[in-house]
């Protein structure tokens, strides 16, 4: 009898489970704070904070963690696949995708698959820097992916069934999709990659519902938006080809009703002779309404950037005290090297700093014009930091608990640009970049053996102040990270780096708690998660997810 | 000291030995203009996933003088143009055959000169290879540790092919000052543990932990950095031979070392 009841009570979980499974609504997305359990956005929440409220984890009992379960993609992951994804959780199911485009529904509780789902993109699609895809994103029952081709599609979060898929830019010409959706209440939010291409950039909404376009927000403005005149080429033909690309998903002020994300790089990437002018809106966060695409304001990180310092690294919003007020800001760690802090109301700039060696540019103007001291040259200059940047796509995180901003980071290093004063021809479909800048450290290989010397660059995970942006702690890794960073409210860190090595740190000490050798480069962002009363820690390191929890009692 | 530089019959027969150097599957010879054309065509259209050095793909270095996917150079070319499905290797229909050759000629180059970077073509002195046979395993000591198709010890280089991966002037550098380029891979480390117990060798590998060797009595070992007292790369213990040999013998070595094409 006992048994039965349990079994009846077993069963109406079961279905409450299923039921809200299929009910991912706006209002939960934005209440997430109500169910830390869940993990419903790519960056958990929509502030960017990658912050979890899960405690059971503490620093006292972290050295306890034990593997749950391994789940290995079907492909060994190389060089140009990395499994960027962050994992989406909800109510008992892991969703996320494996390079390129392959999707997985695993049970949270064994590691096993409800289902997978594959998508072969075109294979006119070109991406400059992986076959790599961050994640996905979840409304009502429906999951949504972009594809490497420009492909946008909806997917049945129950079956992984194909619901409607769109192209929103042709692949032969670079558009291509990599980053992880943005919804807002019933629109999917997203911009193509492609600055290496001659992309002329967007950020678009579409319908949940049908794949319609709602509205765009050009991101290289054409003639008659505002901003154009910083293209001013006497030809009016560089903005068609400006570049202006969109990878790392946008974060969102309900508030305020405005979402902030981050634009690349301007093409040509290396050369700007042929787009003389500040390029916007390239190299900034641009602010808009979600409900129609319009700009309320813009910062421009760096001004007519020729060092591929694209500034699309997560804007991170937080309500903190700066300088002894109240203040909503967005804070950012720009692959340019530098820390910023904004008002998020007007883009008020607040603070810049270095947070690496750093030679571009030696100070700010009162609204925060950047004074840009190194340029590429004919003969080659040398310019801190290197060209894949201080950071780049991978997640910072910021803590309510301890204040800081923590960010995946590379010390030391440095690229020499050169650029040819015969200037770069655009051909459709073709690397528009000019010369590719040399480099110590490679940029994307992950191969794991390092033979390198220390001033060649090597890795931190380093928590900056935002009150002042100086560096509180750095935890150093004897090669770069392109893992993303967790914090969590029992004040710890999780992080990782190319080693393979992923570690749980004292959120205000950057004290090492526990480690783990995972055989593989961390290339993701880990986040957590809560089944059946027990907290979860998921990470991606080579082709494997990997899940972590305290054992049972 | 500066050592003499030759006249021009023999620098003619140098710039041959490098531009051939990359081995029977090249049918074309090239001029330096169309590698220095293929030098910029590289570096606008490779070097973003293969490096400066044409070593950063995995399975795919093109400094090693091997292609997995071709072997001619009208075979390159193909693949060049094509692009490799389902890679970051996207087609380019736009370069012209010329476009296309050049930047074959400078991957049949990335052996000797080093990649984008570096590129010695130096002229120096280039002497009589028998009698730099003689020194090198007599007088020099070259032999005492590198073997050429064996022989010497696992810790240094094997020299058998080193004609075909180095350029003269790039070799006169290696005996004149060793400490100048230190390639990777022939890096050498030292380790201290918690007893003072000092421990050197060529570092195969090291990451935030662990450091692992090829120690000085040829044994691979492993150490945890926290059981260190210091860890440090240390200079490559290859003498020059500045002081030892004169210009002539150098010289001598010179030839010696560039008809080594481990044929």
């Amino acid at each position: 009898m006992k048994s039965a009841l349990k079994t009846v009570i077993a069963s109406m979980a079961l279905l409450a489970a299923a039921a809200s499974a299929q009910n991912i609504t706006s209002e939960r997305l934005l209440n997430t704070e109500a169910e830390p359990g869940n993990w419903l956005l790519y960056h958990g929440d929509y502030n960017g904070q990658r912050h979890s409220d899960l405690t059971q984890i503490t620093p006292e009992n972290v050295g306890e963690l034990e593997l749950q379960w391994i789940w290995q993609q079907r492909s060994a992951a190389g060089a140009s696949q990395k499994f960027e994804a962050t994992p989406l959780y909800v109510d008992g199911v892991l969703y996320t995708v494996g390079a390129p485009n392959d999707v997985v529904a695993l049970d949270a509780r064994t590691g096993r698959v409800f289902w997978t789902w594959s998508y072969t993109p075109d294979t006119e699609a070109r991406v400059c820097c992986g076959r790599v895809n961050r994640g996905l994103a979840i409304h009502g029952d429906t999951l949504f992916m972009g594809a490497i081709d420009g492909h946008l599609m909806a997917l049945d979060a129950a079956s992984g069934r194909l619901k409607w898929d769109i192209s929103i830019g042709d692949p032969s010409l670079g558009y291509a999709l990599t980053v992880a959706p943005l919804i807002i209440d019933d629109k999917i939010i997203v911009g193509p990659a492609g600055g290496e291409y001659g992309i002329r950039g967007f950020i678009a909404a579409y319908d949940v519902e049908t794949g319609n376009e709602l509205w765009r927000f050009n991101t290289i403005p054409g003639p008659g938006e505002p901003g154009f005149e910083t293209w001013a080429d006497p030809e009016q033909e560089a903005w068609k080809i400006g570049g202006g690309s969109v990878w790392t998903t946008g974060t969102y002020d309900p508030e305020l009703n405005l979402m902030y994300w981050g634009i690349g790089n301007p093409g040509p990437d290396w050369n700007g002779d042929s787009r003389p002018g500040d390029n916007l809106y390239t190299e900034s966060v641009v602010a808009l309404d979600p409900d129609t695409g319009k700009l309320a304001w813009h910062y421009q990180y760096t001004t007519h950037d020729e060092m591929d310092y694209d500034s699309t690294q997560v804007q991170v919003l937080a309500d903190i005290e700066f300088n002894g007020q109240p203040r909503k800001v967005l804070m950012t760690a720009n692959r340019n090297g530098v820390f910023y802090v904004l008002d998020r109301t007007d883009g008020e700039f607040l603070l810049a700093e270095p947070f690496v060696a750093v030679n571009w540019v030696d100070g700010w103007d009162a609204n925060g014009r950047p004074n840009m001291v190194r340029a590429p040259s004919p003969e080659g200059t040398f310019i801190m930091p290197n060209n894949q940047g201080a950071t780049n796509w991978y997640s910072p995180s910021f803590s309510p608990v301890t204040g800081l901003f923590y960010v995946p980071s590379w010390l030391d290093t440095y690229s020499v640009y050169t650029k040819s004063p015969d200037g770069v021809q655009y051909i459709p479909g073709q690397n528009y970049v000019g010369l590719y800048p040399t480099m110590a450290m490679p940029a994307l290989s992950v191969r794991p053996v390092n033979q390198r010397l220390p001033e060649e660059g090597i890795g931190a995970i380093q928590a900056i102040d935002p009150q002042t942006g100086n560096i509180v702690w750095r935890h150093e890794m004897a090669n770069v990270t392109d893992s993303g960073v967790l914090s969590t409210a029992s004040n710890l860190v999780f992080a990782g780096g190319r080693e393979g090595y992923f570690y749980a740190l004292n959120a205000a000490t950057g004290e090492e708690l526990w480690r783990v050798m995972l055989g593989g480069a961390i290339a993701n962002g880990p986040m957590s998660f809560e089944m059946d009363g027990k907290q979860y820690i998921a990470v991606a390191g080579g082709s494997g997810l990997f899940v972590y929890a305290l054992p049972d009692e | 000291m500066r050592l003499q530089s030759l006249s021009k019959p023999l620098l003619l027969l140098a710039a041959t030995a490098i531009f051939s150097g990359a081995g029977h599957a090249q049918e074309h010879s090239y001029t330096p203009s169309d590698i220095e054309a293929g030098r910029g065509l590289y570096q606008a259209n490779c070097l973003g996933c293969h490096g400066n050095t044409g070593s950063e793909v995995e399975g795919a270095n093109l400094a090693s003088g091997r292609f997995r996917r071709a072997s001619s150079d009208e075979e390159l070319i193909a693949l060049v143009r094509t692009g490799i499905p389902g890679t970051l290797m996207i087609p380019r229909p736009q370069l012209s055959y010329g476009d296309l050759r050049s930047i074959v000629a400078f991957l049949r180059t990335m052996q000797t000169n080093g990649g984008v970077a570096g590129n010695d073509e130096r002229d120096v002195a280039i002497g009589n290879p028998g009698r730099g046979e003689e020194l090198f395993f007599g007088k020099a000591g070259c032999s005492e540790c590198h073997g050429v198709g064996g022989g010497g010890s696992r810790l240094y280089a094997d020299l058998a092919s080193i004609g075909g991966q180095r350029s003269p002037a790039a070799l006169e550098d290696a005996m004149l000052d060793p400490q100048k380029d230190v390639r990777i891979g022939q890096r050498f480390y030292q380790v201290t543990d918690n007893n003072g117990t000092v421990t050197q060798g060529l570092l195969l590998n090291q990451d935030t932990h662990s450091v692992q060797l090829l120690n000085t009595d040829e044994k691979l070992q492993s150490f945890l950095k926290q059981d260190l007292s210091e860890f440090k790369f240390i200079p490559t213990p290859m003498p020059s031979v500045l002081d030892v040999l004169s210009a002539t013998e150098v010289a001598d070595l010179v030839a010696y070392m560039i008809s080594l094409k481990g044929e």
